[in-house]
């Protein structure tokens, strides 16, 4: 069925895949939460240890720099 | 190539969105598209709603499904115009869709139009009709885990009902964590608990939509 609409593939979402500095066990659920409440962010993974983080979302509704600024507000410096 | 052509769909929906949209707006008429899993509850609480908000707001319902006019003759039997749309296989309402019959309804005679979609917790949250709010219904039943693993329709949405919560004693539904990932995904978003078995929390949702329908009159 969605394969005939094509729903779900206009969407064009685009995933960041980079390492940041800064995270921390106790900063990580508040920044993971301040990423997922930017309006295009649909999905975000972070490992602690080693800094990889994954950020789906939508160019369409928000911008990189508001990811990189969410990221800022909790002085994670990402490497793009 | 493929792409424009999907491009200009979304932009014949969203045109065609805007049109009803316009429609409703001059008739003051408040509208929700209620969407939610097949199953999560949407017609049973449209039902408590018929029920609780009857003699005090003019409503309609317009009821999605791929087959059956099943959820239709249930809204029918609470004397509240319903028209039944099926779209033969089609995952989604679209503004088209919702325009062919809402033209036929008369409008200005409603102050509350709920658009139940159809049981999809994915591609109805991609399609604009013409909606004032977006609202998904989640049952206890299908997992603490769905609105990260669905966030679209949580993001498009104003209000999240979670409902069977009569049932919860016998699911490893964990409602706070629910919440919390509800709210990291919409900050600030409306969430209300419901039974449409004990019509727990019916009131609360009834109240919610009783400011919505207010604040549209006063626009
Ligand atoms: N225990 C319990 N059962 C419920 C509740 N709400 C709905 N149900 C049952 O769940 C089943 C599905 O409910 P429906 O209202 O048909 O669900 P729906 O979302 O409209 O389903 P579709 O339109 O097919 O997508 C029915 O058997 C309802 O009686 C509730 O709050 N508690
Ligand atoms: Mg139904």
């Amino acid at each position: 069925m969605c394969k005939e609409c094509g729903c779900g593939e206009m969407n064009g979402n685009a995933r960041l895949h980079f390492t940041a500095k800064g995270y921390t066990e106790t900063n990580v659920k508040e920044v993971e939460k301040s990423l997922l409440g930017l309006p295009g962010v649909f999905h975000v993974h972070i490992h602690v240890h080693d800094g990889e983080t994954t950020v789906e979302y939508s160019p369409a509704k928000t911008k990189l720099m508001d990811i990189l600024g969410a990221l800022g507000k909790h002085d994670i410096e990402a490497s793009l | 190539m493929e792409i424009q052509v999907r491009k200009n769909i979304l932009g014949e929906n969203d045109r065609m969105a805007a049109e009803n949209r316009a429609m409703f707006a001059d008739n003051g008429v408040y509208v929700i598209n209620l969407m939610g899993s097949p199953g999560s509850g949407k017609t049973s609480v449209l039902e408590k709603t018929m029920e609780k908000l009857k003699g005090e707001l003019r409503m309609a319902v317009i009821e999605g499904d791929l087959f059956t006019s099943k959820d239709a003759d249930r809204i029918a039997k609470h004397d509240v115009p319903v028209i039944q749309i099926n779209t033969s296989g089609g995952c989604h309402l679209d503004a088209a869709m919702v325009q062919k019959v809402a033209r036929k309804m008369d409008l200005a005679a409603l102050d509350l139009l709920i658009v139940e979609n159809v049981g999809n917790l994915v591609c109805p949250a991609e399609f604009d009709v013409g909606e004032d709010d977006k609202g998904v219904v989640l049952s206890v039943t299908e997992g603490d885990d769905k609105p990260l693993k669905y966030p679209l329709i949580f993001k498009e949405s104003a209000v999240a009902i979670l409902n069977k919560v009569d049932i919860l004693p016998y699911c490893n539904f964990d409602m706070e964590s629910a919440r919390e990932d509800i709210s990291a995904l919409h900050p600030g978003m409306t969430i209300l608990e419901t039974s449409c078995t004990t019509g727990q929390g019916i009131e609360p949702w009834c109240e919610w939509l009783r400011q919505r329908v207010e604040e549209k009159q006063n626009r």
